[in-house]
């Protein structure tokens, strides 16, 4: 069981961390929190049976890392760069403004 | 006489109708294209609508421009820009021509609508890219019904409906163009409510939009948009269902406002 949490753990510990330099935003913050919840009980369990606990330290050290990054994804502007094609674009091109024309509106 | 009189009433109000009465000729509404999963919000992209006047020797056409634009930090895995544009006519909102150019990670798309409201048809041009970056056209003449309008012709269409007058649960049925397929779009009003928005705390009309053949915009209820319970009828949050979650539009800004 302790095992399996640990697995577990570090599995969800190692997806926050990709999802919180990917741009998530705040759904990074699942994988970390179900990561903590299972190496806290990992944690206690391990404490109990006397064995080792630095593998457990490891993925706590990872939710920090993930967590720290997800925060500060969270308060970064939204941004929109706009590159000449895009604006070029948005115009009326000459094309546009000769099919345009050749309309005559119904009122 | 009162033929006459009823005669003349039934074409004051059919004038009334059709007539523009929530769009302004230069607004522009800025929403934020979200993804919820679990309540918890990640931002997308920006949502640009806007409209402008275009005078020909002719005429002069109202330009429906819709854009859509991943937010920078999204470009470098899946960078979307979109762009959607309709020139109407600025008094029945009635579409002339019609185009899409869609760019979406990679994969590209162009098509343009010809109206032609007198002999009710669309010429239809599809473009796609090839794998080696080289362009294929496709032109189709289509049959359309009278009344058969594009998307953004569509969603100022609605803005412009006599929402007030609607009962609550009363449903209308509108023919869009899509993807040179005419499909029905059913929008149903579920009532009014008071939301938290960017640009203030507004009473709205909450209306269902489906699109029964169509797995875009599946189920009843599942696609839901505000509009504000005003004379302009600004859009100011819609929800929709997407494969995994929940996807959101929220307003972040509007100017140029007719009322």
């Amino acid at each position: 069981m302790r095992l399996l949490l640990i697995i577990l753990s570090t599995i969800l510990a190692i997806l926050g961390v990709a999802m919180s330099i990917l741009p998530f935003g705040s759904i990074a913050l699942i994988p970390i929190v179900l990561s903590f919840v299972f190496g806290l009980i990992a944690f206690k369990m391990a404490n109990k049976e006397g064995k080792s606990v630095t593998l457990i330290k490891v993925i706590f050290f990872l939710i920090i890392i993930a967590t720290g990054l997800t925060i500060y994804n969270t308060f970064q502007p939204n941004e929109i760069v706009e590159d000449s094609e895009s604006v070029e674009n948005e115009k009326i091109s000459d094309e546009d403004m000769e099919e345009l024309e050749s309309i005559e509106i119904e009122d | 006489m009162q033929r006459l009189i009823f005669t003349l009433l039934f074409f004051i109000a059919f004038l009334v109708q059709s007539q523009n009465n929530a769009i302004g000729t230069d607004e522009k509404l800025v929403f934020t294209a979200s993804y919820n999963m679990s309540g918890l919000l990640t931002d997308l992209a920006q949502v640009t609508m806007e409209t402008s006047t275009v005078k020909t020797s002719k005429s002069t056409l109202m330009r429906l421009k819709c854009k859509a634009r991943t937010y920078s930090k999204w470009d470098s895995y899946f960078k979307i820009n979109d762009l959607y544009e309709s020139y109407v006519n600025p008094n029945s909102l009635k579409p002339y021509l019609y185009k899409r150019d869609i760019n979406e990670g990679g994969y590209y798309k162009f098509m343009q609508y010809n109206y032609n409201h007198k002999t009710n048809s669309v010429k239809s041009l599809k473009r796609k890219r090839r794998k080696d970056g080289t362009f294929w056209d496709e032109k189709t003449n289509l049959s359309i019904n009278p009344n058969t309008m594009d998307l953004v012709s569509t969603l100022y269409h609605i803005r412009n409906l006599d929402i007030h007058k609607a009962k609550i649960g009363s449903a209308d049925t509108f023919a869009i163009l899509l993807d040179n397929k005419e499909s029905n779009i059913k929008v149903t009003l579920m009532g009014t409510e008071t939301i938290d928005t960017n640009i203030g705390k507004k009473e709205c009309y909450k209306l269902a939009i489906s699109m029964n053949d169509n797995t875009i915009l599946e189920g009843e209820a599942n696609n839901v948009l505000w509009l504000t319970a005003d004379a302009n009828k600004i859009p100011v949050y819609a929800k929709f269902k997407i494969a995994v979650g929940n996807g959101e539009l929220r307003i972040q800004s509007a100017t140029g406002l007719k009322h």
